[in-house]
């Protein structure tokens, strides 16, 4: 049997097959979109009369808006106080939750929860919690005889609610996190017991390094959310005050964009978030490899 | 077992089921508050303080709701996208993962990392020129432009998550079945999908959440109300009369329950599905 050597062979061609959707449906739907709005960065484009290239006029613009950086530094406090509490958060509750137990089938629909609920509801929800007057947080910190801080009214505390809901919204991660503890097999972990591992070393080990490639993925896109998360939760709780202490990028990119109809701008602050959180990613990813974690690919 | 650690064990089950508890509790909480919220008469004053049941109990609320909304057709609707959605997202996902994690080296890693790319595209680059796409082909104002990522597996996300799972699948498994003459495709149904199952239950989960709750797509791309899901439902108790929040807790009652349910039966899989580890394991 023989074939043309251009010709892949049926294996390699089934393998083209079933990437293909994937593939077809990622350019057609991301990349050709993406690319042609990160484009529009430069140009200005109000969406009703064709776009004009500008080259990094917008660029410009955007480094002498006093908005970008508190918008930039804001988002990015944001991403570094949240993003290790869901992290660590969605481990910690996978593990403590991915055994058959008496009451953790209810504990993981519990924990499963917030993520379900829609953002406007849930914003709602914790702008009673953290009420300054009859909040319960304050309720319960004034029994104790603490100080209670004014949260979303004081621009020194107004971020901390964010971070909490945001550490609370962590569903998703725990749902991939159980998914992924699960295939991992027993016997691996039976050998380590035998081996005398303590259940901090077959930790640090074992499930640490077995769930790191998920780990690092879910590092990655609470990242790229972070740049977008907040957008509901501040229209609802805040709108971006008191004193811009909770305007964060979205924010900002949806008033330029979609409000004073600045495309232009719009994009290139979108391009400028894509590379942040590349930059981020990255940095990560040298760390990561660093310490030897680095075989995901 | 000496009568000493039978003790201590049984004391260390009770504080992890206390540990639990206190879990269910404290995630379990704001939920309660929203369904509590949507109980309140209507003109009452927001909850002060933990005030867990309204005083009255009242379900105008929910009435309002079912006579200010046409329910039933947005849930249809709702119901109608993920019917299509999920299972497609499944298998397209599935088959790009089960395709990355049998390629060589080279490829394999830019795949991985394009995907990783397409992941950093902002949602909000989307908007735009994603109407001005799904205008040319003409499917704007159709169910299907709410159903199209499904076609890319979803989100690159739920490729990858395939990725790493199919990566454990030992490749003697793989290359057994390639000898005995099947093609990649039947590979992948036969031998790497029965072994996945956790994965597909948690893809499943999320994909159910991200076309349940997308509520940026029915906004953009539909132009009547004919196709509008629940989400749209309650953007516009959003915006009919944002003072009267109950009805609006009860909107999120009802758009949560649906999704809760699926992960509630769900998540049984996780602990009944170990064929994999079994197959490695043993």
């Amino acid at each position: 049997m023989r074939r043309p050597p251009w010709l892949p062979d049926r294996w390699r061609l089934g393998l083209g097959l079933l990437l293909g959707p994937y593939l077809v449906g990622s350019v057609l739907l991301v990349a050709i979109p993406g690319l042609l709005s990160l484009g529009l960065a430069f140009t200005t484009y109000d969406g009703l009369t064709p776009p004009v290239f500008v080259g990094f006029t917008n660029f410009r613009l955007l480094a002498s808006d006093p908005l970008v950086p508190v918008a930039l530094g804001n988002t990015l406090l944001f991403i570094v106080l949240a993003v290790p509490l869901r992290i660590g958060g969605a481990l910690v509750l996978a593990l403590l939750l991915q055994r058959r137990r008496s009451g953790a089938g209810t504990a993981r629909v519990a924990v499963y929860l917030p993520a379900v609920i829609p953002d406007v509801a849930y914003a709602l929800v914790w702008l009673w919690v953290f009420n300054p007057l009859f909040g319960p947080v304050n309720l319960a910190l004034g029994a104790l005889g603490l100080p209670m801080p004014g949260w979303l009214a004081d621009p020194s505390t107004a971020k901390i609610p964010f971070v909490v809901m945001a550490a609370f919204t962590l569903g998703e991660g725990f749902v991939v996190l159980l998914a992924a503890r699960k295939g991992v097999p027993a016997a691996i972990y039976e050998a380590g017991a035998l081996e005398g591992g303590g259940s901090w070393a077959l930790f640090r080990g074992l499930t640490l390094p077995l769930l790191m490639p998920w780990l690092v993925l879910l590092t990655f896109r609470d990242i790229i959310l972070g740049f977008q998360w907040t957008f509901g939760p501040a229209t609802v709780m805040t709108g971006g005050g008191p004193y811009y202490s909770t305007f964060f990028v979205p924010q900002l990119i949806y008033e330029e964009a979609f409000d004073r109809f600045r495309y232009g701008t719009g994009s290139a602050l979108m391009l400028l978030v894509a590379v942040m959180s590349g930059a981020l990613m990255v940095g990560l990813w040298l760390i990561l490899r660093a310490r030897r974690y680095g075989d995901v690919a | 077992m000496s009568p000493e650690i039978g003790a201590r064990s049984s004391v260390a089950r009770a504080l992890h089921f206390l540990l639990l508890v206190a879990v269910t509790a404290l995630f379990l909480a704001p939920l309660l508050w929203v369904v509590s919220a949507s109980l309140r008469a209507p003109g009452l004053a927001p909850p002060r303080g933990i005030d867990w049941i309204p005083d009255p109990v009242s379900l105008a609320a929910w009435e309002r709701l079912v006579i200010t909304l046409p329910f039933g057709r947005y849930l249809g609707n709702s119901l109608l996208v993920v019917a299509i959605a999920v299972p497609v997202s499944l298998l397209t996902a599935s088959m790009a993962g089960f395709a990355m994690a049998q390629l060589a080296a080279p490829l394999r890693r830019a795949l991985v990392l394009v995907s990783v790319a397409l992941l950093l595209v902002p949602v909000t680059a989307l908007w735009l020129t994603r109407f001005l796409l799904f205008e040319a082909v003409g499917i704007t104002g159709t169910p299907l432009a709410l159903v199209a990522p499904a076609i890319m597996g979803g989100s690159p996300l739920f490729v990858l998550l395939y990725f790493w799972a199919f990566r454990r699948v030992p490749a003697e498994l793989v290359e057994a079945a390639r000898l005995e003459g099947a093609g990649a495709v039947s590979v992948w149904w036969r031998v790497g999908v029965p072994l996945v199952g956790p994965t597909s239950v948690a893809v499943g989960v999320l994909a159910f959440l991200l076309f349940w709750s997308d509520f940026m797509s029915p906004t953009l791309y539909l132009r009547t109300d004919e196709w509008a899901t629940l989400t749209i439902g309650l953007r516009q108790l959003q915006q009919l009369d944002r003072s009267d929040w109950p009805m609006l807790m009860a909107g999120a009652v009802l758009l949560a329950v649906p999704a809760v349910s699926l992960f509630a039966v769900a998540q049984r899989w996780f602990l009944r599905d170990d064929r994999l580890a079994e197959t490695i394991g043993g």
